[in-house]
């Protein structure tokens, strides 16, 4: 498994281990794992070690391939670097476990950002809908999608994309989290068009879900229901900021300042909206979301803030 | 006997409020009977259950719809509902509203414009795109999903219906229902008559199904209308012959 460093990793990872199929588990990430771990073989290897993961992979030899190491957009890193690290990951993790010769299965991590939302675009894209990225994330997660495919035809294995909404969770780095926690939130005056998310949990459900059942095709996550900012803002008890136009790119810095940058797949959620039909999960998956959009939202406003306590004992 | 049939035969008693009473009435009913959507939902669709709740209400006020054939519709699955069109109504849409309003369910109608105010404002009304992927998708859900004929300017004319949306039904085995609407821009009187569901009448495995399907349902529609009867405005309009002086 890659990616075993990040929140929603760690969460598949434990979810893993639980799992009665699963004999060992081996996982990679430029990070340590975010919480102990029972089963789990821990390697820390930089996306860009190519030589070591290939090593680390193939001597492992796996069945299934759980591809989590993906970086959104201002969520753990910048933009370009996120672009980039997912790309090395991409890369060397699926290139890597196309050389072992166990290997049956399959399964990135994507997100409903693939679809698009140009012009015509549908409200409520499934999976065999036209792809049609119009963010940076959105081909981000594309290339994954199409890296896999390729490699998947290449050796014979199944490939499956588990394409996430929004994912946010309580200790899940979230560019839209963030914004929405913000005390003033920005919606857009004239659309304020609905969008869904799904829980850190639901997501790693999924995730975990479709390497049990070796998924070999995509398959959309999101949880049922769907909010607009203004209504989550309500909700949140922040103060709504109507904004038309050019007033985004003076929302964008303010954001930026306040330590919530908005990213152009998140700009482009908050004024075209974000929706997928989740209704192949049960079929696919054999599971459903159990959480839905307006309670993710709920406990959003409900998680703690950070809390800083200074030290008993000043020692410099 | 005398006070039975006093009783029994009421006439509507014509004053100045009245269409101010009616008016009112209705809307306070339609508040009455959307007042259990939660406050702030919005579907899966991005049908915003408030906004809809106050536009259903507004719409009220210049439409007293009045709804038939409502048992045809599937009690949980999705259908397809085809109108016919008028150039100066929106039928479909006051079609959606008033038999959401019946059957206490969300309905969509096809035919939001894409990327503006209105576009966003017509969704959080239920309205979809006139895209047959995002119609098959609707359907796929179990929604119930109003659509309209090409409209025409005569009021008993059916126009043609657009067979790819009536092809995403077949494919995804939704029934489509005809049904006919009249409203009259003199008075709030309006009528959505639900017909059947219209039946294939020969099993093709091509897209002859979806034309045939489509040239049914405009029939149909069309039989709906003339059992409906003549358009009534109020006005001395009445009598005179619509179709034209002289015979057929």
């Amino acid at each position: 498994m890659s990616g075993v460093g990040g929140e929603l990793g760690t969460l598949v990872a434990s979810l893993l281990e639980d799992e009665s199929w699963v004999g060992s588990l081996s996982g990679i990430d430029a990070d340590p794992p975010r919480r102990r771990l029972q089963r789990t073989a821990f390697h820390r290897i930089h996306p860009d070690d190519h030589d070591r993961i290939v090593e680390t992979v193939t001597e492992f030899n796996p069945h299934v391939l759980v591809h989590v190491g993906v970086w959104e957009p201002n969520a753990r890193a910048a933009p370009k670097v996120a672009a980039a690290l997912t790309d090395q990951a991409a890369t060397s993790v699926i290139g890597a476990a196309a050389e072992c010769r166990a290997l049956e299965s399959v399964v990135v991590r994507s997100g409903i950002e693939i679809y698009g939302r140009g012009p015509g675009a549908l409200t409520r894209p499934d999976e065999e809908n036209q792809l049609r990225p119009t963010s940076d994330w959105g081909h981000t997660v594309y290339e994954i999608e199409r890296t896999a495919r390729r490699v998947g035809d290449r050796v014979g294995v199944t490939v499956g994309a588990v394409r996430l909404a929004p994912v946010v969770g309580p200790h899940v780095p979230s560019p839209l989290g963030r914004l929405l926690r913000l005390p003033a939130v920005p919606f857009d005056a004239l659309t304020n068009p609905p969008f869904a998310v799904v829980e850190d949990r639901d997501a790693a459900r999924a995730i975990v879900a479709a390497a049990r059942v070796q998924l070999s095709q995509p398959v959309n996550v999101a949880a049922s229901g769907a909010e607009t900012v203004l209504h989550a803002a309500r909700r949140g008890r922040r103060i709504p900021v109507p904004l038309v136009g050019p007033q985004w790119w003076f929302a964008k810095q303010v954001a930026n300042l306040m330590g919530a940058p908005i990213p152009d797949h998140v700009a482009e959620l908050l004024t075209r909206g974000r929706l997928a039909d989740n209704g192949a999960m049960p079929e696919l998956l054999g599971i459903t979301a159990e959480t839905t959009t307006s309670d993710v939202i709920d406990r959003l406003y409900h998680w703690p803030s950070v809390i800083r306590q200074p030290a008993r004992v000043q020692v410099a | 006997m005398t006070s039975t049939l006093a009783r029994v035969i009421q006439f509507p008693a014509r004053n100045g409020g009245g269409f101010a009473s009616g008016a009112v009435a209705s809307t306070s009913a339609v508040i009455r009977r959307f007042t259990e959507d939660p406050r702030g939902h919005v579907d899966d669709w991005g049908r915003d259950a408030g906004m809809f709740r106050v536009w259903s209400a507004l719409s009220e006020l210049r439409w007293d719809v009045s709804t038939g054939g409502e048992h045809h519709l599937p009690r949980n699955k999705g259908a397809l509902i085809v109108v016919n069109g008028n150039s100066f109504t929106p039928t479909r849409v006051f079609s959606a509203f008033a038999i959401s309003r019946t059957i206490d369910r969300p309905v969509r109608f096809v035919g939001r414009p894409d990327g503006t105010a209105l576009g966003a404002f017509a969704q959080s009304l239920g309205g979809l795109l006139d895209d047959p992927e995002e119609v098959a998708g609707a359907l796929r859900a179990g929604e119930l999903v109003v659509c309209s004929a090409k409209p025409t300017s005569r009021p008993r004319d059916v126009g043609v219906v657009d067979h790819s949306l009536v092809g995403v039904a077949i494919t995804t085995k939704t029934p489509v229902l005809p049904a006919a609407t009249t409203s009259s821009p003199f008075s709030r009187h309006a009528r959505v008559e639900i017909g059947p569901p219209t039946k294939q009448r020969h099993r093709r495995r091509g897209p002859l199904a979806e034309l045939e399907l489509a040239d049914d349902v405009r029939a149909e529609i069309h039989l709906l209308l003339d059992e409906l009867g003549d358009i009534a405005t109020g006005t001395p309009l009445d009598w005179f012959p619509l179709g034209g002086m002289g015979g057929a």
